[in-house]
């Protein structure tokens, strides 16, 4: 009887320390250094480089077209810059799904993006004869520059503004911010351009092969995927949240252009380009990867993803006005963006550091 | 069958011990009882990307959790001359627009390149003598700090040139190195500088890991001072007591690189003050009362005292990133020649935090800040020549190093040292003077496998 009991005892004690120790679990932790490298490689040569080329085309073109607004501009012409920017504007929105490197440590993103503009001083320089040139602009504060100014000198306070509406003062201050614009976002371009072998292209690509910025290629995949939960957590808990909370339309960014869903729109399908490694070019993206190991959780990201996407499409109002008469569907949209950050924290995150080196 | 429930439960107790045990994995630091893996003890993060520094506890209660978002929010927020709906009171004189335009990424700033504006580079002005605490005398027309800008319409108070003289040097391995030492030019002054103005040029340092070093005991700090070298070591180590504005007394100063700065809240509403213009409850005075430029419209509170308080408590509560290979056999030997080296000395690996019963996160952590918190005479060239209570114009406080390897990834920058004026690791080494004159000269008479080894340790922090 007794010795019945110590073997079984033993017996279980075998067992469990065995099971317990096995933390090789059904995926195994496979890292394909080749499929790793296509993925990182096809990320910047399909998102960072065409969609700051693209940034940079719009950009470019909002210039000449404001450039041209001379006394008998006509509202079709001025038309065609609002168009523009709304272009460039869904370039900029995507590449905030990627959110590091230079665009953020050369402080390029708050000299493009800053809400809200300091209308006093804007006034002020509109008001003065001082000379708009290219150093004096660059000099300005982040808040009398960039999108939002742009927008506000070509929309108008309601979004109805006529070509007549625009004073030569306002004229030369639009084109000299076009300018500014333009200039860095070719700055942006250039960090990378791969043909610079010092560009911040060659950091990235070369991950865990020489790069002194990321060391392994799993460093370059967190950063990836930090971004993505970055601008999920900045759009549902910032962008939305906080208007929606105050009730406060004047907290909306891109008020005049009524642009703000759209630009929601836009910063998550970009988390949804670099998941899959494709805006306009398909390639290699974090979805082969995950595909390769786990198809239920590809599934669930692509699921939360196409849930917040088409959050946004519900609304009959724009931004400034849902946030009080649309409430449960803004509530509708902040959770799916939180929905997909937690997915992307809790489960695509550990996911390709297990998948990677 | 009493036997038999004995044997059981030996069987049960022992197999419990044993699973238990069976899957402790051996640790590589195994002769300690702490993890050097973990900088900021339970408070650790595990992202060495550009959000490295930017990541809350991950151990706070969800309410807590909310307060650090709100601050995180605020401390984003751009401010806009008034009248504004939105964020209005900058300036009228000022040096940015929001905590983060100089805190990029919550990490360090770097001095501006070329032509480029000075931005997340600071400047402390004072003349000889003392204020009515002790601290630094202000400039009449300019007071304790520079603003480089202003609102549209209002004078600046000057702009800054910096330029750099390159002087070469080499190792004992005959291997060149170059420092280069900066000249400071301030030029259109609004009124003429006093000729006996002494300034300091402050580069913005990191906010992470700050509540971890606001909560480690006085004592503890105290433990390390040595003012008057009694043990010879040539290493003294002085505390700086600063004036508290909320206690309204003096007390032991711990943030900013003089270390004149007692808490987070303080340094906080500092900068909101005097970097940005903004009023608030600790300092409800404009930055250019007195001045010019003051137009004395800007009476009311202009971040409100709940913004405020989020604010310290989003900086008190950003995590410290892990280090990244801690055990690798050059590390580990660049380790060894940093305590052969005495830099551990004074950047002092290793403090427990205290136990703050009403703030159970930040409490009786092991931590790795690798400092003193003391103020240290760092030798005639890096001094700034200008007192700050009780630091002198040579003493500079022993700057944290935890996530210092991150810097490149998170600012994309090698700028050290309070004016960023070293380029890499090792020349912020080489400007080291003073007490730690023996030190530098330690890392001189290195080879330079040993040198590599002694980065690559800084770099794993």
């Amino acid at each position: 009887m007794k010795a019945t009991y110590i073997k079984f005892l033993l017996t279980s004690v075998a067992v469990l320390v065995f099971t317990a120790c096995d933390d090789n679990n059904e995926g195994g932790s496979a890292v394909n250094t080749t499929l790793n490298s296509d993925i990182i490689n096809d990320f910047s040569n399909n998102l960072p480089v065409v969609v700051y080329g693209e940034l940079f085309t719009k950009t470019s073109l909002l210039y000449d077209q404001v450039g041209a607004l001379n006394d008998g501009a006509t509202d079709a012409e001025l038309a065609a810059a609002r168009t523009t920017w709304k272009e460039a504007r869904k370039a900029w929105e995507h590449s905030e799904a990627f959110l590091f490197g230079p665009v953020s440590t050369k402080s390029i993103d708050p000299r493009i993006d800053t809400w809200p503009v300091n209308f006093t001083d804007l006034d002020a320089q509109l008001a003065s004869t001082n000379a708009f040139s290219a150093d004096y602009i660059d000099g300005l504060d982040d808040a009398l520059k960039g999108f939002h100014p742009i927008e506000y000198l070509i929309f108008g306070k309601d979004g109805n503004k006529a070509a007549a509406d625009l004073t030569p003062r306002q004229k030369e201050y639009l084109t000299a911010l076009a300018l500014n614009l333009k200039t860095l976002t070719e700055d942006l371009k250039s960090f990378w351009d791969k043909s610079v072998t010092t560009s911040y292209y060659h950091d990235f690509t070369n991950a865990g092969a020489g790069s002194t910025v990321y060391e392994t290629q799993k460093s370059a995949f967190e950063e990836m995927v930090n971004a993505m939960m970055g601008i999920c957590d900045e759009v549902g808990n910032g962008k939305i949240m906080e208007p929606y909370e105050a009730k406060d339309p004047e907290l909306e960014e891109s008020p005049f252009s009524q642009n703000s869903f759209v630009d929601f729109k836009n910063n998550i399908t970009g988390v949804q380009d670099v998941y899959l490694g494709k805006y306009t070019t398909d390639g290699k993206g974090l979805e082969d990867l995950v595909k390769a190991y786990n198809l239920q959780l590809d599934n669930e990201i692509k699921a939360k993803l196409s849930a917040a996407i088409n959050s946004f499409d519900a609304f009959t109002v724009p931004f400034g006005q849902a946030i009080t008469t649309e409430s449960v569907k803004i509530q509708n949209t902040i959770d799916a963006c939180n929905a997909l950050h937690n997915t992307l924290e809790q489960s695509l995150l550990p996911f390709v550091q297990q998948h990677s080196k | 069958m009493r036997t038999e429930k004995t044997i059981m439960r030996v069987f049960a107790v022992v197999a419990i011990l044993i699973v238990v045990y069976a899957c402790v994995e051996p640790d590589e630091l195994a002769e300690t009882n702490f993890n050097e893996w973990l900088s900021g003890g339970s408070q650790t993060i595990f992202d060495n990307g550009a959000r490295a520094f930017s990541s809350p506890f991950p151990s706070l209660t969800a309410a807590r959790a909310i307060v650090h978002g709100i601050g995180d929010g605020a401390f984003e927020q751009t401010f806009v001359t008034a009248p504004s709906l939105i964020n209005p009171g900058l300036g009228p004189v000022y040096n940015n627009v929001s905590c983060t335009s100089c805190h990029i990424n919550d990490g360090r700033g770097k001095p501006p390149a070329g032509n480029e504006q000075l931005s997340s580079l600071l400047i402390r002005l004072s003349i000889p003598g003392t204020d009515d605490h002790g601290g630094p005398n202000p400039v009449p027309g300019f007071g304790g700090q520079l603003q480089p800008r202003g609102v549209y319409g209002i004078l600046a108070e000057a702009s800054v040139k910096i330029t750099y003289n390159e002087q070469s040097y080499q190792f004992t391995d005959g291997d060149a190195y170059s420092l280069r030492f900066p000249t400071y030019t301030f030029e259109n002054p609004y009124m003429p500088l006093p000729p006996d103005v002494m300034y300091s040029p402050r580069i913005a340092p990191p906010v992470f890991g700050l509540g971890l070093l606001e909560a480690i005991d006085e004592s503890d700090i105290l433990a390390n001072a040595d003012p008057n070298d009694n043990n010879a070591d040539g290493i003294s180590g002085k505390p700086n007591y600063a004036w508290n504005e909320v206690e309204g007394r003096k007390t032991l100063g711990r943030f900013g690189w003089k270390a004149a700065n007692p808490s987070i809240l303080q340094q906080s509403a500092s900068a909101y003050s005097e970097d940005i213009g903004i009023t608030n409850f600790v300092f409800p005075r404009e930055s250019a009362f007195g001045q010019g430029q003051y137009d004395g419209k800007n009476k009311t509170i202009e971040v409100s005292d709940s913004i405020l308080t989020s604010v310290a408590f989003y900086i008190r509560s950003l995590a410290v990133p892990a280090r990244r290979n801690a055990d690798n056999a050059i590390v580990q030997a660049g380790k060894q020649l940093f305590v052969d080296g005495k830099c551990s000395a004074c950047h002092v690996p290793r403090f427990r935090t205290k136990t703050d019963v009403a703030f159970p996160e930040i409490s009786n952590q092991i931590i790795f800040p690798y400092t003193d918190l003391l103020v240290h005479d760092m030798g005639t060239n890096l001094a700034d020549n200008r007192p700050d209570f009780d630091a002198n114009g040579q003493e500079w406080r022993t700057s944290p190093l935890w996530g210092i390897g991150l810097t490149r990834i998170v600012n994309g920058h090698q700028n050290f040292l309070h004016d960023g004026r070293a380029r890499t690791l090792l020349e912020a080494i080489m400007w080291h003077g003073g007490e730690a004159e023996e030190s530098k000269e330690f890392v001189r008479n290195l080879s330079k496998t040993d040198r590599d080894a002694i980065i690559k340790f800084l770099e794993s922090l």
